[in-house]
């Protein structure tokens, strides 16, 4: 049931409780019918009873059995809906008088059977649908009680009219409640309207959810106007929202290469005293061929180095897009970025990467670099001057397993969501921890903490990789 | 229908019979019955009629048309009821059973008996379920028997007179009797099984045998007696000379000489009337004696 759309299941829903309703009037109108039915037998019975006394009662002392059996004959061969079948008159004793079937009640032969069976007409009561009830009463003459008089009854016109109106009422209930059914499969379907159009435009599954154009909104102040209007406010919201997401992951991106500005600065600036000194050397020794030589060798190996870390930067900075695979190029790049960020602190590097080529390859540089530097200059952050950090890269199985540790006091409590879960975050913190998780799930990978044997903190970072080991 | 009635006094009722028509002797000595205004009027017994009013139209049509006679009819249960009518002059005539003339023999005369079959005669059967195994009256014992009337030589005579003629007792000799006040009816109580065996009219039976097949097909014939004189059609004597019972004795014997009298002779399955032969109801006599012989 629940796996029914709701346009589906609140119409039968309705159709079901038609169908109980009827089945309930149904069974209303039949307990009255048998009630009316048990009034009339009971009715019919007294009758049949008083007109015996009057008739049967003379008769009884005088022993006129002719007359009797006469009379009772004429009265179970009435042809009526409801009529006597076999009428036996028993005397005290046990006897039969006489009865309107002699082959089964002989005069004079034993009845109190007949007597037991027969219910007396004043607590006779007409539940079950028999085609037959038998009733007695006792017949009286001037006061003198002259025997039972036990009547069977022919009541198969009562069950024959019991069974036609459980049909009638059948049928009428069922096209009753189907024309119901159907009556309220419409009503539901037009009042669940707002509601189905809801469900469209939130789209279900991957599309995303759609604003109710502004021409279908009901006028009014209705509650479906309210509603609709509710939905575009909330539909609004969620675009915000999504919009200020993207501008904050972006701008996480940017937060990295700013923490490394000091370091950079730093990079280009050292290199630059020495080069200046070399060009000095150069101007003031242009014919002494060895320093010319000393000079330029010098010039040429500070200036590779600046390259080196403006292409590292320039890379980084290109950003996250892009399906270029990774390289160990890439992560020449990150250690050359890193290694003076960990010099500065007086931190100790390890950097190991022991995962194949043809591993990286299967991931795009992009995203893995950002997890990377990210994960990196938060682990220099955290272990403080003098302690340390690590990089490894390793193949498991059919992972990779990317480890950034650290000799620091670990992640807060408070910032681990970020890392961990996809729960809401709270503005500020930074560190671009949801920007990595972000990727890492992009990527079809996950985020774990774990610790290393030596005690360090450790950040895993699962990702499938897809090439041979 | 043709039903015929025939009406006998038993030996338990002479007494009343007897003080009651000693009654209708003191009140109407020995007077010529005047036509009252319901015209002439005719005593029967639902044993004979049982509301045939089309064949009592054709009567009195027949009635009217032969003797300028306006028939009445007076209905009773019993015969006792219709004789004791005839005996004070409450009406004119009566259908009965040679039985009741024999008890007063001074009072009342037949004018007239029907002739069946050839002869003014008529049987009296003991019947019983169609499929009994019995003989004759000996294999009825402990039966719960039906009579026609208690004055009935039929329906009553001839069982009570056989019995006693066997050295039974009539009142012991079956389990359980009882009157139905009706030949027709002591057929419908053995056909329904109210009663295993009873007495009955033969006429009566034989009558029914062509217009109810399906209610005699569930009796047999288990005894036939001696032939008796037909039931009469019987008036008081002191009126047998009467201009006017002369008339409807010319009536009663011209039955065949209007079409209403034709076809009410043959619903009656009747060849017609005839006077009484003397000694007509000499066997009923025998019978009578024989019963009374008893005590």
């Amino acid at each position: 049931m629940r796996r029914l759309p709701l346009a589906l299941r609140v119409p039968l829903l309705a159709a079901g409780l038609m169908v109980v309703l009827g089945l309930v009037a149904s069974q209303l109108v039949l307990a009255g019918l048998a009630r009316s039915q048990e009034r009339q037998l009971v009715e019919l019975a007294q009758l049949e009873f008083d007109g015996l006394t009057a008739a049967l009662a003379p008769l009884v002392p005088r022993d006129d059995v002719w007359e009797m059996f006469d009379h009772l004959d004429r009265l179970t061969r009435r042809d009526s809906g409801l009529r006597p079948v076999e009428a036996t008159l028993v005397d005290p004793l046990g006897r039969v008088v006489v009865s309107s079937h002699p082959e089964a009640w002989p005069l004079g032969a034993g009845a109190q059977a007949l007597v037991a069976a027969a219910v007396p007409v004043e607590a006779f009561q007409y539940h079950a649908a028999a085609p037959e009830v038998t009733v007695r009463a006792v017949l009286t003459h001037q006061g003198r009680p002259l025997g039972q008089m036990v009547i069977a009854f022919d009541a198969s016109a009562l069950v024959a009219e019991r069974a036609r109106a459980t049909r009638a009422l059948l049928l009428g209930n069922l096209a009753a409640t189907l024309l119901l059914a159907g009556a309220a499969w419409l009503a539901v379907r037009r009042l669940m309207r707002p509601m189905t159009r809801l469900i469209d435009q939130m789209g279900g599954g991957s599309a995303p959810p759609q604003a109710i154009p502004l021409a279908d909104l009901p006028p009014g102040d209705g509650e479906v106007g309210r509603l609709y209007r509710s939905y575009n406010a909330m539909i609004r919201a969620l675009d915000e929202r999504n919009a200020a997401e993207r501008r904050l992951a972006e701008r996480e991106r940017f937060v990295s290469l700013g923490r490394l500005a000091g370091t950079l600065a730093h990079e280009v600036n050292n290199p630059l005293g020495g080069l200046m000194n070399a060009v000095d050397t150069l101007r003031r020794y242009p014919d002494r061929p060895e320093v010319v030589t000393g000079s330029a060798e010098l010039l040429d190996r500070g200036l590779r180095h600046l390259r080196d870390v403006v292409r590292a930067t320039l890379s980084t900075q290109r950003g996250t897009e892009g399906e270029a695979p990774l390289s160990p190029l890439d992560l020449q790049d990150l250690r050359v970025l890193i290694e003076p960020e960990a010099e500065r602190n007086g931190q100790r590097l390890d950097w190991a990467v022991r995962a194949a080529p043809s591993c990286l390859a299967g991931l795009p540089a992009g995203p893995v670099r950002q997890v990377v530097l990210n994960l990196a200059l938060n682990a220099c952050a955290s272990a403080g001057a003098g302690g340390r950090v690590g990089v490894s890269l390793d193949r498991c199985s059919d992972r990779l397993r990317l480890g950034v540790q650290d000799s620091g006091p670990g992640l807060p409590e408070r910032l681990r969501p970020r890392l961990l879960s996809d729960a809401p975050v709270e503005p500020g913190g930074g560190q671009g921890l949801r920007l990595v998780r972000d990727l890492v799930v992009s990527l079809g990978g996950r985020v774990a903490l774990e610790t290393t044997a030596e005690g360090l903190n450790e950040v895993v970072v699962w990702l499938p990789c897809a090439g041979a080991a | 229908m043709g039903r015929m009635t025939e009406g006998i006094a038993g030996t338990g009722f002479v007494t009343r019979r007897v003080a009651l028509a000693g009654m209708a002797a003191c009140a109407v000595p020995a007077r010529a019955p005047a036509l009252g205004n319901g015209g002439f009027r005719f005593g029967l017994t639902p044993v004979f009629l049982d509301n045939d009013w089309q064949l009592l139209e054709l009567i009195r049509a027949h009635v009217r048309e032969a003797a300028g006679l306006d028939l009445g009819f007076v209905q009773r249960r019993t015969y006792k009821e219709v004789v004791a009518l005839l005996l004070v002059g409450e009406i004119e005539a009566a259908w009965l059973c040679g039985w009741p003339l024999l008890q007063y023999p001074s009072r009342m005369t037949p004018l007239a008996l029907p002739v069946w079959q050839g002869a003014p005669l008529y049987q009296s059967y003991l019947i019983a379920e169609e499929d009994r195994d019995a003989d004759g009256l000996a294999d009825l014992r402990g039966d719960i028997h039906a009579y026609s009337d208690p004055d009935s030589n039929s329906g009553y005579l001839v069982t009570a007179s056989e019995l006693v003629a066997m050295g039974e007792r009539p009142e012991a000799f079956f389990s359980r009797s009882f009157f139905t006040f009706g030949h027709r009816n002591v057929v419908r109580a053995v056909a329904r099984r109210l009663a295993q065996s009873g007495s009955v009219d033969g006429y009566v039976y034989e009558a029914l045998a062509v217009m109810e097949p399906e209610l005699v097909a569930r009796t047999r014939v288990v005894w036939r007696s001696e032939w008796f004189g037909f039931p009469p059609v019987a008036v008081p004597s002191a009126a047998s000379d009467t201009p006017t019972v002369r008339q409807f004795a010319r009536a009663l014997f011209g039955m065949e000489a209007t079409g209403p009298g034709r076809e009410a002779l043959r619903l009656l399955q009747l060849d017609g009337f005839a006077p009484p032969e003397p000694g007509a109801f000499d066997s009923i006599a025998v019978r009578m004696a024989r019963l009374a012989d008893r005590g």
